[in-house]
């Protein structure tokens, strides 16, 4: 079966004063029907933008999705006119934001922002929006949704605002949910709440989730395939469990050794990735990651890496993994 | 919200009565009584006069005599045009007064809402550089200047409007625009900035990811929030309208309470002049306590306090 | 999106003061530099008036009434055979006094009740802050016009007279910094250290506030301007013989239909002033907010 999503060489770039941002520069990934992935990397890496610039939502003029393919069902998102992308946006595709303080509207109800997304696409009445929100909060396990519905945003907590914020993602029963970084801005124990509630909706609505995240820590259990970004390209991608017990990428292999994990001994040391992520106006000519990695050789230098398959459907761009020269650990 | 409303209805009344004390105790503290003219009066009509008008008594007596008048609807006798109450007057002049000043009041928050809101959506173009050249000199030219220019410009040269008295709209044109000049300005400033300041806010990107319409997106979720600061000076440009109709009606020769008030001042007339600062101050108060509402309406945050 | 910045080959921007980085951003902003230029023109002009033209303010020469801008009078003479010019330019002195001094008494009685109220909180400042609250409900020019009534007088009076109802804004301004420093946590720090009121209030309050301040001066500097202006046109401002742009508006205003110039150069003059002062301010306000620094 085909792809429920295939984005094809995105490239979106921003025009500021000091130079031409590359945020996204050739970017691919795919997403099948109700499969979940997770796209991960550090802040920076373009993870967020890429996502945005599915839905078109990039900031204009400074921001401009350059060139590409976002083949949506068989449809290019990019060839769509404005009015048909506004009919995909919150109907068949929806994303769930960071900051559920801010992306809420502070003077209208939680009820009406969750109903509007129905009023709009399903033609609902504002009082059918609105049972319809009653029950939503309910899906997302809400106290009280019948009084709650009725609230602002400043009268939930954090957590509460960001399930009210997955109701609203789910309201019209899009095919694809991106979630961006949902889980950062509230602690722990509701991290793993918000997930969990996640997963379920997903599974029962057959929903393909796109899960943004730079917590490792998570997709192994949460997501099927992970995309591993840095500095604007994919650098590995495969299955989750295939990139976690044996990551191609020098970067990856870094990003879980430093994670704390149960299974370790205590007294084991947390290995943080040396330097800072490279400037995206002025990338370097060979790979974006040679700066930090441990392992580099002169090819790294001169040629930037192109991402090939080193394993069974799993890929990763590094000189090193595809000669078989790779000598960090197995997870 | 009923309990909100009630406790500024309260501390409404309560400002009043300071400020009608405050006014009382100033009055009596010019120089001069109300009834030094130009020829002296002999000092037994004066007295007689005092006693009539019951301003031998001590001053907290009279202060009281007043307040128990304010309840029955009394604001005294004026005590230059004696055969009539100052609420007469009052009420003369009020409809003058009341249709400058409503007129430039909306006019002013109708043009510098629309005026700011344009220049935020087409930010850079030259609608916004227009907007904020405008707004910026007119933001500094008060009522009173810009009546004299306008009147100078329209009126003694180009002889389009009359240069003042009253009964005709065309005499109410260049008395409003003067007088809403600059509030206009102000509030298409704060509108500017507010505007801009939503635009840029998550929530509207969370709107446009809903797949909303442009123009809904706009009036639910940028209009409503970039109007909350804009309501929040509302008060004081209606205060500060109301102060101004003062000096523009004084140029435009305009029969309002404003003019009654510069010339009971000269004529040291108490009670005319006691019940125009009141009538100015309750003005005032109600518009505050209006815009204290309205922002509790537009805005649900502050409205469980 | 950020970039992200390469430790490498980032370089180091020069490290500039609060008012020297102030000043540049200042410089930069044409309106406000020009409406400072034409402020400080205006000043020179007004005190070397006796120098630029040979005209007082009162000298009235009859037999030249009414007459149109010429190379004897640059800008006319009025119904009095007085030379608007020199009128324009002694009239300057009033307001600009005007304008400075009604500034003295407004930070003299705002700053103090601002500090106090902010620094002492509780009842102390819920008192104050009432009386403010009372304050603007008042219509302030009907205010300034019963107060200048009872002092009678001149010049000084009417500073005094427009001082006492402006210091409220100056108040609630200081108040505000007040409590914004005294709940920061270098002032706890300060405390635990041994440093009481004056020192907290000297080191940390001032320089903190000191913009917000200035920004407000210079806009309370027009206000006053105009109010004069106003009073003395209605006949309640300065007296003769002090110059005043407001008496010769309402001087020229009996006589507009013969000959507008009398008018329109005191208003005029009174709108490129304010108009001055605002651009000023607006620069000085931009160039002092800390968010917009580098």
């Amino acid at each position: 079966m085909a792809p429920l999503l295939e984005v094809r060489n995105l490239k979106t770039y921003f025009y500021t004063q000091d130079g031409v941002v590359k945020a996204v520069d050739g970017v691919s990934y795919d997403v099948n029907r109700g499969e979940t992935i997770a796209l991960v990397g550090e802040s920076g890496c373009g993870k967020t933008v890429s996502a945005l610039s599915i839905l078109r939502l990039v900031a204009e003029p400074a921001g401009k999705i350059i060139s590409g393919e976002m083949l949506f069902d068989g449809i290019d998102l990019l060839k769509l006119s404005k009015d048909d992308m506004r009919k995909m946006r919150g109907a068949k595709i929806s994303i769930i934001f960071q900051e559920p303080l801010t992306s809420l509207n502070p003077v209208l109800t939680i009820g009406r922002q969750i109903s509007e997304g129905l009023e709009f696409h399903k033609n609902m009445s504002i009082s059918e929006g609105m049972e319809q929100a009653t029950r939503l909060l309910k899906m997302v396990g809400i106290p009280h949704p019948e009084r709650r519905v009725n609230d602002y945003p400043h009268q939930f907590s954090g957590g509460m605002r960001q399930r009210a914020m997955i109701a609203i993602a789910i309201a019209c029963q899009p095919q694809l949910i991106i979630a961006d970084e949902p889980t950062t801005v509230v602690d722990v124990t509701i991290q793993a709440q918000l997930l969990e509630l996640i997963r379920n909706i997903t599974k029962e609505l057959n929903t393909s989730l796109i899960l943004i995240t730079h917590n490792l820590g998570i997709v192994a259990r949460y997501a099927q395939r992970v995309f591993v970004m840095y500095a604007g390209n994919i650098v590995e991608h495969g299955k989750a469990l295939d990139v976690y017990h044996s990551p191609l990428h020098p970067y990856t292999a870094g990003l879980l050794g430093s994670v704390p994990r149960l299974d370790e001994p205590r007294k084991a040391r947390l290995q943080p990735i040396e330097g800072q992520p490279p400037d995206l106006i002025a990338l370097p000519a060979g790979c974006s990651f040679q700066a930090r990695c441990a392992y580099s050789i002169p090819q790294c230098l001169r040629e930037k890496p192109v991402l090939t398959e080193i394993a069974p459907n799993h890929f990763a761009a590094c000189w090193v993994s595809q000669k078989g020269l790779r000598t960090w650990q197995n997870q | 919200m009923t309990r909100f409303v009630i406790r500024r209805v309260l501390w409404l009344l309560l400002v009043l009565l300071v400020v009608s004390f405050i006014t009382f105790a100033l009055m009596h503290l010019v120089p001069g009584g109300p009834w030094s003219r130009e020829k002296a009066l002999a000092p037994a009509v004066v007295a007689a006069l005092n006693a009539r008008y019951g301003l031998d008594k001590p001053f907290f007596v009279q202060y009281g005599n007043f307040l128990m008048g304010i309840l029955h609807g009394n604001l005294g006798i004026s005590y230059t045009y004696q055969n009539r109450s100052v609420t007469q007057i009052l009420m003369q002049g009020f409809p003058k007064t009341a249709i400058l000043g409503t007129t430039a009041f909306v006019f002013a928050m109708i043009v510098g809402i629309a005026l700011g809101m344009a220049a935020a959506l087409r930010q850079n173009t030259w609608i916004d550089y227009v907007c904020v050249m405008f707004s910026t000199v007119f933001a500094s030219v008060p009522g009173f200047v810009l009546g004299i220019l306008l009147m100078i410009v329209f009126s003694v040269i180009l002889h389009w409007f009359p240069t003042g008295g009253w009964g005709s709209p065309s005499q109410v044109v260049m008395p409003a625009i003067a007088l809403a000049a600059l509030p206009a300005a102000f509030i298409a400033r704060i509108t500017r900035a507010s505007t801009l300041e939503t635009m840029r806010q998550d929530y509207v990107r969370t709107a446009r990811s809903k797949g909303l319409l442009e123009r809904v997106v706009l009036i639910r979720h940028i209009l409503r929030n970039s109007l909350i600061p804009v309501v929040t000076v509302a008060g004081p440009q209606f205060a500060a309208l109301v102060t101004g109709s003062v000096i523009v009606e004084t140029i435009f020769s305009i029969p309002g309470i404003g003019r009654l008030f510069v010339e009971a001042v000269f004529a040291r007339d108490y009670g005319l002049i006691m019940g125009t600062v009141l009538f100015y101050s309750f003005v005032i108060s109600i518009a505050n306590l209006v815009v204290d509402i309205l922002y509790g309406v537009i805005d649900p945050r502050i409205r469980y306090d | 999106m950020a970039t992200t910045v390469n430790a490498a080959n980032s370089s180091v921007r020069p490290h500039h003061t609060l008012w020297g980085d102030a000043w540049v951003r200042l410089r930069r902003n044409k309106l406000a530099m020009a409406g400072g230029i034409f402020i400080i023109l205006l000043t020179l002009a007004a005190i070397f008036a006796p120098l630029i033209t040979p005209y007082g303010f009162a000298h009235q020469d009859l037999t030249a009434i009414l007459q149109n801008p010429s190379s004897k009078h640059w800008l006319g003479t009025d119904g009095l055979g007085r030379d608007v010019f020199a009128r324009l330019l002694y009239g300057a002195r009033t307001s600009l006094a005007v304008g400075i001094f009604t500034q003295v008494i407004v930070l003299g009685i705002g700053l103090p009740i601002g500090a106090i109220a902010g620094y002492a909180g509780g009842r102390v400042d819920n008192i104050l802050m009432r009386f403010v609250d009372v304050m603007y409900s008042f219509p302030d020019i009907l205010l300034i016009i019963l107060i200048k009534a009872i002092l009678g007088g001149g010049i000084y009076q009417l500073f005094f007279a427009i001082g006492l109802v402006a210091w409220v804004d100056i108040a609630r301004l200081v108040r505000g910094q007040m409590m914004s420093v005294k709940s920061r946590d270098f002032v706890a720090a300060a405390r635990a250290m041994g440093g009481m009121g004056p020192y907290i209030t000297e080191r940390h309050l001032l320089p903190n506030s000191l913009g917000p301040i200035i920004v407000s001066v210079t806009f309370n500097v027009p206000r006053a301007i105009f109010t004069e202006a106003a009073l003395s046109f209605i006949g309640i401002g300065v007296r003769p013989p002090t110059p005043s742009w407001g008496s010769m508006i309402s001087d020229g205003y009996a006589v507009i239909f013969a000959s507008w110039y009398q008018v329109f150069f005191p208003a005029l003059a009174i709108a490129l002033l304010m108009i001055a002062f605002t651009f000023l301010g607006d620069g000085l306000r931009d160039a002092l907010d800390p968010k917009l620094r580098h």
